[in-house]
């Protein structure tokens, strides 16, 4: 006897006897569901409360991304890149950026590398106070979600101060970053790196060492080492699991190579390890934050090339040449030469990768966008097996997928 | 106490009101909001929600996960045409009277993805009460638009939506 | 390495090694540059080279396959080009379990089928769905803007236009 439960999915009830006498049982979780981080949807079937087979069913958030920048120029296309991973939007430009330049064979200047780094820092600390506050709401803890958001708020206010958007900046664009930052951002980011590290404590004394928050996350949601590498889990899912994996340190991308930091990991496996290296992740982007601030290169932050970024403001009123340059970039755009490249950058939940292929004109033939959450997702069935329903949300909580990067 | 004083102190301490009038403040200062979370809007939506902002000061910090309990839609973000019939569902389980906003670019036109995915607008499924422009909006928005919903709800008395 | 007699052509574009394989042989091919040290599927996804006049292309869709050394370091592009309608390709979930989920995605999205795939079904897009949208002849879609190009093309009458 099988039921049919839509997506194509059918659970056979062979009349399968569970550990406890009973009959399986198959349960719907979501779309919309509190604990699912969004429109994720489970399929699980239970023996009494034990999960024995979990299904998600994804696609309650395709937005044709991939589609829409096909349908846009090369510059225009920054804009939606931003809003896939819609908690990293400066790591997914910076993704894009770098598949673009590394097509053009073009490199920035060192200012605008250690800007870039800055906003992705920057973004990396937002993304996982966000992470950090809404599990903590899921595993009972809802002071979290009170203090994490106060320090995201000032996060989002240097972005605004930054690019004149709170989210979605799209302040890293091939060929540099949108504007220099100015003082003000800096006397904000000063402040924000001098009083974030007494924060995160604050964070760390509400939940460390808390008996509820132990108990519920140490020993659940295992994932061997080698079934993290097997399954093509990143970031912190495979640094939970004590694999010294950093695309950072790895293959080194916007001068990352200069910066002095650890790649934070943790040998639990579990769901406690993955929180511990994502509260060392944001103490060590703390650490990037103030070096690069203090090495901070000066000059321009933008390519010198007409071709593929406008000209300045100044330059319009006196030079027919820059007129002329600022109409073809705005009614043509560039083209880029043919080829394809893939380019990955660490974001705060893994492997963002951005695979760009162009036919020589102005608009990208594909661009593809590697989602660290949808490979992320794909260990949950493993994660979860055999472990109660209300573990099923702590383990959903620190996979951390954003399901507008699983679905696209 | 004489008459007169009694009547004396009521004048002082009695407001009249419309049946209609007295409702609808009681609605429109208790609106709870379902905790509906989409895409990129919700994490604003939560913002609105937090000590920063303060829904709270509006009466409408009871974020509910069930739409019985609810009163407002905050549609944040993209629907997808997959999520759509989903959206309906839960928009026809909420109780009467009921209110929707439509939070960010994207759910009220589409937004930049004017694309085979997207509803472009969901206003074609559901009926909308405040749009709310921005991509994401910035948690005064959000709350500019509850105010506004606010004036209409008491507005409206006893029996909203005619 | 992968073995000469598998490779229908090999080459670095920006600095990306990559290698064609023949469609056919695109599981012995994972294979064999799994057991030589590539054991990350990065990603899989393919692209529609429909009216691209950029070069010569041996099949409509190529199907890319991006794979990681993470011992070595080691990067390599696989791609095959496949044609036809529906087009066909062996599944490598068997050796990459990630690939499981990206070739049910690129079965959606391109209508390319995987043989011996355990589930192929659609994964972003409702069960329901007609049509491949990342295919190139699948139109964006959406609606008419106001006061755009196309705008005014769509108030125009056939027989003005």
């Amino acid at each position: 006897m099988s039921t049919e439960v839509g997506q194509g999915m059918t659970v056979t009830k062979t009349g399968e006897q569970g550990a406890f006498g009973g009959e399986l049982l198959t349960i719907n979780f979501g779309p919309h569901h509190p604990s699912t981080h969004g429109v994720l949807r489970l399929i699980v079937d239970l023996d009494g409360e034990q999960v024995r087979r979990l299904k998600p069913v994804i696609g309650y958030l395709h937005t044709g991304i991939e589609k829409q920048a096909e349908a846009l120029r090369w510059q225009q296309a920054v804009v939606v890149t931003d809003r896939h991973d819609y908690l990293s939007p400066p790591i997914n430009n910076l993704a894009y950026a770098l598949a673009v330049e590394k097509l053009l064979g073009v490199d920035v200047p060192p200012r605008a590398k250690a800007l870039r780094v800055i906003m992705s820092e920057l973004t990396r600390l937002a993304s996982h106070l966000v992470w950090l506050g809404t599990s903590g709401i899921e595993l009972g803890a809802s002071t979290m979600l009170m203090y994490c958001f106060r320090e995201r708020d000032t996060i989002l206010d240097m972005n605004e101060e930054i690019s004149g958007f709170r989210m979605h900046t799209s302040y890293i664009r091939p060929g540099g970053v949108m504007a220099d930052a100015t003082p003000r951002f800096f006397e904000m980011l000063d402040r924000f790196v001098r009083t974030m590290p007494s924060n995160i404590d604050e964070y760390e004394s509400l939940l460390t060492m808390n008996p509820i928050f132990r108990t519920r996350t140490i020993g659940i949601g295992r994932l061997s080492a080698e079934d993290a590498k097997v399954l093509g889990a990143t970031g912190p899912m495979l640094r939970g699991s004590g694999v010294e994996w950093d695309l950072r340190k790895a293959m080194p991308y916007s001068g990352y190579e200069n910066y002095d930091f650890e790649i934070a990991t943790s040998d639990l496996c579990d769901c406690y390890g993955r929180y511990l290296v994502r509260i060392k992740e944001m103490r060590e982007a703390v650490k990037i934050l103030r070096q690069a601030m203090d090495q901070l290169p000066d000059g321009p932050v933008n390519i010198d090339d007409r071709k593929v970024l406008p000209p300045p403001r100044e330059e319009l009123e006196t030079s027919m040449e820059a007129v002329i340059h600022h109409f073809k970039l705005f009614t043509e755009g560039y083209t880029v030469p043919p080829g394809d490249v893939y380019v990955a950058v660490e974001s705060g939940r893994g492997e963002n990768g951005c695979y760009v292929v162009s036919d020589g004109t102005h608009k990208p033939r594909r661009v593809k966008f590697r989602a660290a959450s949808f490979a992320n997702l794909q260990p949950l069935e493993q994660m979860a097996m055999n472990h109660m329903v209300a573990d099923m949300v702590a383990i959903i909580g620190t996979a951390d997928a954003v399901l507008g990067d699983v679905d696209r | 106490m004489g008459l007169e004083a009694l009547a004396e102190s009521l004048g002082q301490n009695v407001l009249t009101t419309t049946l209609g009038k007295l409702i609808g403040w009681g609605r429109g200062n208790s609106v709870w909001p379902l905790q509906f979370g989409l895409a990129c809007c919700a994490i604003e939506m939560i913002h609105t929600a937090t000590a920063g902002v303060d829904i709270a000061r509006f009466g409408s910090e009871a974020m509910r996960a069930s739409p019985r309990q609810a009163d407002m839609m905050i549609v944040s973000r993209r629907v997808s045409q997959k999520m759509a019939p989903i959206l309906r569902t839960i928009y026809d389980q909420m109780p009467e009277p009921k209110w929707v906003i439509s939070m960010g670019a994207c759910a009220s036109t589409g937004g930049v993805f004017n694309n085979y995915a997207l509803l472009q607008g969901v206003d074609k499924i559901v009926p909308v009460d405040v749009y709310v422009p921005g991509c994401p909006p910035r948690p005064e928005d959000l709350l500019n638009a509850l105010m506004i919903l606010q004036e209409r709800i008491k507005a409206q008395g006893i029996t909203p939506r005619q | 390495m992968i073995p000469e007699t598998l490779t229908v052509e090999r080459g670095v574009t920006a600095g990306d090694a990559w290698v064609t394989v023949a469609p056919a042989n695109i599981h012995a091919a994972l294979s064999a540059l799994k057991d030589s040290g590539f054991r990350l599927l990065v990603f899989l996804t393919c692209v529609d080279h429909l009216a691209d006049a950029s070069r010569e292309w041996a099949g409509r869709y190529e199907v890319v396959y991006q794979l990681r050394d993470m011992e070595t370091r080691e990067q390599l592009r696989v791609r095959a080009y496949v044609d036809g309608d529906p087009p066909h390709i062996d599944s490598v979930h068997d050796l990459f379990p990630p690939a499981n989920w990206d070739e049910r995605e690129t079965y959606d999205m391109f209508g390319i089928v995987f043989d011996n795939h355990p589930d192929l079904t659609r994964i972003l897009m409702p069960d329901d769905w007609l049509g491949h949208p990342l295919r190139r002849d699948y139109p964006v879609g959406g609606e008419v803007v106001e006061f755009s190009e196309e705008h005014e093309r769509w108030q125009t009458a056939p027989d003005k236009a």
